[in-house]
């Protein structure tokens, strides 16, 4: 698809990259959400894979020529994150493989349970944006040897700490809740308090690293 | 300090919401009938980014420790002190004087603006209260809550703002994601009439009765906006209410403006709901005649 930006409501517009994953417009999808937020600072943005929300109060600035500004933004053609060359944190996990769906991940994977942790805590990570809920960061890229679909129909109720993987993603989920990913495991770590200064665990950009316990 | 005397069913402390932490997944939270909160605080006197009191289930039943306005608003409100008194008014309460917060059966959500705003400590720059998180708690009986100073008095009592239409009728706009729905899905998005679940929240309005089939293919998860009507595989639309989560990966056939709103958030599950298709000007002269209606009712404080 053609980069575009289309209306969300009177209040927003989304800036629409691509349709699937690619590392480099996760880049400038956060890229623009910064400069969004930065220089023209209309409201907050929300960057994902391939997209960024644009939020603006339209009592302020008028959505034609808030839309005017993210066309000129897009045709700047891609760049990447403000932040690009600041130095990247690492983030180490403690984790516990015990996961209910880690014996049928690596049954599906046609790996053994061991191998299957080593793969996965064998690598390091990049923290591509956050969402879902407070402090969820979606994390990539999976070994692509590890086959982890999401369920066909999802969990009612999923504890806060779990470790989990989907379609070339892991994340761990900060609060109980529903949820379709694969469960492999779980830590500790308190991945969002509400009453710190720095309230999420992980930051997007981020270095994230699993450490089996 | 507002003494809560009962506390109904899951009353919690709202603003307009938390807009500074969107991009670590922090839902924005606040009112879910944005309009009816910001018509309390003008009423009394507050500025519009004061927190009231979003009240869910009764009895309600408050009293102040020193003189204030108050004003109570939603889809079929009043309050009772000594007579009782219609909603989407300000009155003058003495302090110490108990006032019973009424909602008829066909209001979700009643909002309580107390003239100063509920004071308790923001967190992460806002006090809407977004109990998922532990962001907040439910107010309970006994509660005591400070309040901000305040100038209102009794002549700032008798101000009034008209009510919303609370009808089952939603203008929206299509998409951002109209192009992965056929034209026939669209059409008929926007002529059925659909009927609110009992699994309604804060988090979202989910709509029965007539499914609407996105196109077969993935869909990234993109940012969300309180609004959006998500439809997912079983074809059964949510629209997104203040606690929505802060990114999703459904396709959204449609988007209600941000004056309708508080209509979708009051529908009570059984009751029918429709969307009339607008585009962006009427959305944007809808608001600018709420935001109208504010200031003419605005009290001077």
């Amino acid at each position: 698809m053609k980069p575009r930006v289309v209306p969300f409501g009177e209040a927003a517009l989304l800036v629409e990259l691509g349709d699937e994953f690619q590392e480099n417009v996760v880049g400038w999808a956060r890229g623009i959400a910064d400069t969004w937020e930065s220089i023209f600072a209309f409201g907050p943005a929300v960057p994902a894979y391939t997209s960024a929300l644009l939020r603006f109060d339209p009592l302020r600035v008028a959505p034609t020529e808030a839309e005017r500004l993210a066309n000129e933004l897009l045709a700047r053609g891609e760049f990447t994150a403000l932040a690009v060359n600041e130095p990247r944190r690492l983030i180490e996990i403690p984790t516990t493989y015990d996961g209910p769906d880690l014996a049928a991940t690596a049954e599906r994977s046609q790996l053994g349970v061991e191998r299957l942790v080593a793969l996965h805590s064998g690598r390091e990570y990049t923290a591509y944006f956050l969402g879902f809920m407070p402090g969820f960061a979606y994390c990539g890229r999976l070994d692509p040897r590890i086959v982890a679909p999401r369920h066909a129909r999802p969990r009612e109720r999923i504890p806060a700490g779990t470790v989990a993987i989907a379609d070339g993603q892991t994340g761990v989920y900060p609060l109980a809740s529903p949820g379709g990913w694969q469960l492999i495991g779980r830590t500790e770590l308190a991945m969002f308090d509400p009453s710190a200064a720095e309230p999420v665990r992980i930051r997007a950009g981020d270095r994230v690293r699993f450490v089996p316990l | 300090m507002i003494r809560i005397n009962e506390a109904g069913l899951r009353s919690t402390v709202q603003d307009r919401g938390r807009f500074g932490h969107l991009r670590s997944g922090v839902p924005p939270a606040g009112a879910a009938d944005a309009f009816a909160l910001a018509a309390a605080n003008a009423l009394v006197g507050n500025a519009d980014d004061a927190a009231g009191i979003e009240i869910i289930g009764a009895p309600f039943r408050f009293s102040c420790d020193d003189a204030r306005v108050v004003a109570v608003t939603g889809r079929d409100v009043s309050l009772t002190t000594r007579s009782r008194l219609p909603g989407w008014s300000s009155v003058f309460v003495r302090a110490g004087q108990v006032v019973t917060v009424n909602l008829g059966e066909r209001t979700r959500f009643g909002y309580l603006a107390v003239s100063g705003g509920i004071a308790t400590a923001p967190v992460l720059g806002s006090r809407a209260s977004y109990l998922p998180a532990g962001v907040g708690a439910p107010l309970r009986s006994g509660d005591v809550l400070p309040l901000g100073d305040t100038d209102a008095g009794a002549e700032d009592a008798a101000h009034r703002i008209d009510p919303i239409t609370y009808d089952g009728q939603a203008r929206a706009m299509a998409g951002p994601h109209d192009g992965r729905f056929d034209a026939e899905a669209i059409a008929r998005f926007f002529a059925a009439t659909f009927v609110v679940e009992p699994a309604s929240d804060r988090q979202g309005v989910r709509l029965g009765g007539v499914p609407i089939a996105p196109r077969p293919g993935e869909l990234q998860s993109c940012g969300l906006v309180a609004g959006a009507v998500q439809v997912p595989r079983g074809g059964a639309p949510i629209v997104l209410l203040a606690d929505h989560g802060t990114t999703g990966g459904y396709p959204v056939i449609a988007t209600v403006i941000a004056a309708d709103l508080g209509k979708v958030a009051q529908r009570m599950p059984g009751e029918s709901l429709r969307f009339y298709r607008v585009e962006r000007d009427e959305a944007l002269a809808a608001l600018r005649a709420q935001r109208r209606a504010l200031d003419g009712g605005r009290v001077s404080a």
